[in-house]
């Protein structure tokens, strides 16, 4: 049934590999072990996210959104085996991408993002190595950490962690890019709602460790306004 | 050629000067002398931290010196952290180092506690660009640096983990005081504990979150009778076990996000013996190489205040002693460092 398998990724809980399922080019991923962990909570947490990431891989692919489709499943060895989404992580490209070529992807990604959140799913590791760019369109990988919630918290969480993950790894490109990636999110989400979530990310922003007091009561200040 | 800088660190519970020198441009420590605040009961009191360091500073001064071989009129100039860290007690340093830079004419140097955690640790290795991790009483922050800065890839959405760690022995009746015979208390009554209770675990993406689990682990811990050694210390050794299994995940997460092939441990959990079997175990899954600052530097001492001032100083970068004013909330990512590339 399977073909050759050739590891390509050792991400930080699930090893990849791809091969050919069925005839399409397949990628197999495999939660590992963890040795620093307690067995017991291991095998739980391996589990827990191989359960949450099919689940929640189908549902947004049957609502049409650019997530890799989900062929196979194998709880007993912690087994995921999905449609292999031919590109290159955004984590690595972005340094070399046009600035109008990253508005039309932030756009885009604001748009599928939307959806997701919509249906009352947050992802819970939106990072730029989690987005991969195929055909000129960005695909959302890796839902482990994803879930189920109607808190608005757990979708701004997600876009706060997109923003520190563009902030990190390309900073002169974190303006242009949350800029557009609003303008999709609002289009689909409309804009009482994206001003919650705006609100939102710019509170979790300034739970971080020492913000400046100046700005932490400027913006406590403008929620009251 | 010598280029020597006394550093001054008083940002929270310790009182320290280090002196730092470049020889022939090799790094040397020459002294690190710490006196350290220890509350009677409770957690830290900012106004007694402080008067604590206003007793101790003229001694640790007078040792620093003693053990460097060296007068003041001997140094190039002057650091001190202005943050982050708890008001009154950054004051005390700020004060020491305003008057000893206008009365012996030496540049003062603004250094951030932040960096200097970081920076002692890559000389001691000798590191250029490690994936860092820094956990204290105050922090826990997941850094790389980029475009001359230090930029924070994850960090606490609210307490820091020594914070937490302090605050759970505190509650359910072990602490203060937390360190006995160089053994924190959690570790001591996780010793007692065998079994694993699962608690409440918030990893989001490269961020976390301690407030839900601490929560959680007091109320079980309410209803656990103080003689019950086993029950509390499974309660000790699961809650240590939760904490520091976050700790270590978003830290694989930063890993296989930037691909960093060092990862090194900064800050005053940095000395916890378990959380570095853990990192241990972690790094060489990924090849990545893993090194820890010995205690002596890990936790706050005035040895990293001085060798970052060195290196701010080879950059002239002074202030007036005038416009060294204490920055409670001086965040790590709003210093620009010239030596770090581009």
């Amino acid at each position: 049934m399977a073909s050759r398998l050739i590891k390509i990724a050792h991400g930080a809980e699930a090893i990849l590999f791809k091969t050919m399922f069925l005839g399409y080019d397949a990628v197999v991923k495999i939660r590992e072990e963890k040795p620093y962990r307690h067995p017991v909570y291991d095998r739980s947490f391996r589990l827990r996210r191989t359960i949450t990431e099919a689940k929640v891989v189908s549902q947004l692919k049957m609502l049409g959104l650019n997530v890799p489709a989900l062929f196979f499943i194998d709880l007993s060895n912690y087994m995921l085996v999905m449609e292999y989404i031919n590109g290159s992580k955004l984590s690595d490209i972005i340094q070399s991408l046009s600035e109008d070529y990253v508005e039309e992807l932030a756009s885009k990604l604001g748009i599928q993002a939307a959806i997701m959140h919509k249906n009352k799913i947050y992802h819970g590791d939106f990072t730029l190595a989690n987005i991969i760019i195929s055909k000129g369109e960005p695909y959302i990988i890796d839902f482990g950490l994803s879930g189920y919630s109607t808190d608005i918290e757990e979708y701004a969480i997600d876009i706060h962690l997109l923003m520190r993950s563009i902030e990190a790894l390309a900073p002169e490109k974190a303006e242009v890019f949350m800029t557009s990636f609003w303008r999709g999110y609002c289009n689909i989400l409309g804009k009482e709602f994206c001003r919650s979530i705006k609100e939102r990310v710019s509170e979790i922003r300034l739970r971080g460790r020492y913000i400046e007091e100046s700005l932490r009561r400027k913006i406590r200040h403008e929620r009251y306004m | 050629m010598k280029t020597t800088i006394l550093g001054i660190e008083s940002t929270s519970h310790t009182f320290g000067i280090g002196v730092a020198a470049l020889i022939d441009n090799k790094p040397a420590i020459l002294a690190n002398i710490i006196s350290r605040y220890v509350p009677e009961k409770g957690g830290i009191h900012p106004r007694e931290a402080s008067q604590h360091h206003i007793t101790e500073a003229p001694k640790v001064l007078k040792k620093a010196l003693e053990t460097a071989g060296i007068s003041i009129n001997d140094v190039d100039g002057i650091a001190v952290a202005l943050g982050p860290g708890l008001g009154p007690c950054l004051r005390v340093g700020a004060t020491l180092a305003r008057f000893l830079a206008s009365y012996y004419d030496k540049p003062l140097i603004p250094v951030n506690h932040a960096v200097a955690h970081i920076e002692i640790g890559k000389m001691m290795f000798n590191l250029s660009d490690p994936l860092v991790v820094y956990v204290s009483g105050g922090n826990t922050m997941i850094v790389i640096q980029k475009k001359k800065r230090y930029r924070v890839l994850g960090e606490t959405l609210d307490v820091a983990i020594g914070n937490l760690i302090d605050t759970f022995v505190r509650e359910i009746g072990l602490a203060p005081p937390y360190i006995i015979k160089g053994k924190h208390v959690l570790d001591v009554c996780a010793e007692w504990g065998s079994n694993f209770i699962e608690l409440p675990y918030t990893v989001k993406g490269n961020d976390l979150s301690f407030s839900g689990l601490l929560t959680a682990t007091l109320r079980i811990a309410k209803n656990i009778s103080k003689d019950d050694r086993n029950a509390i210390g499974d309660l000790c050794l699961s809650f240590r076990e939760t904490a520091y299994n976050m700790l270590v995940e978003v830290s694989e997460r930063a890993l296989a996000l930037t691909h960093k092939k060092s990862v090194l441990l900064v800050g005053g959990v940095a000395a916890s013996k378990y959380l570095d079997r853990k990192f241990k175990i972690m790094t060489s899954i990924h090849n990545a190489s893993y090194y820890v600052v010995p205690p002596e530097y890990a936790g706050d001492n005035g040895a990293m205040i001085a060798w970052t001032g060195l290196l701010l100083y080879l950059h002239k970068r002074f202030i007036e002693p005038i416009n060294a004013i204490v920055k409670q909330r001086w965040r790590l990512d709003e210093v620009v460092l010239p030596w770090l590339p581009d």
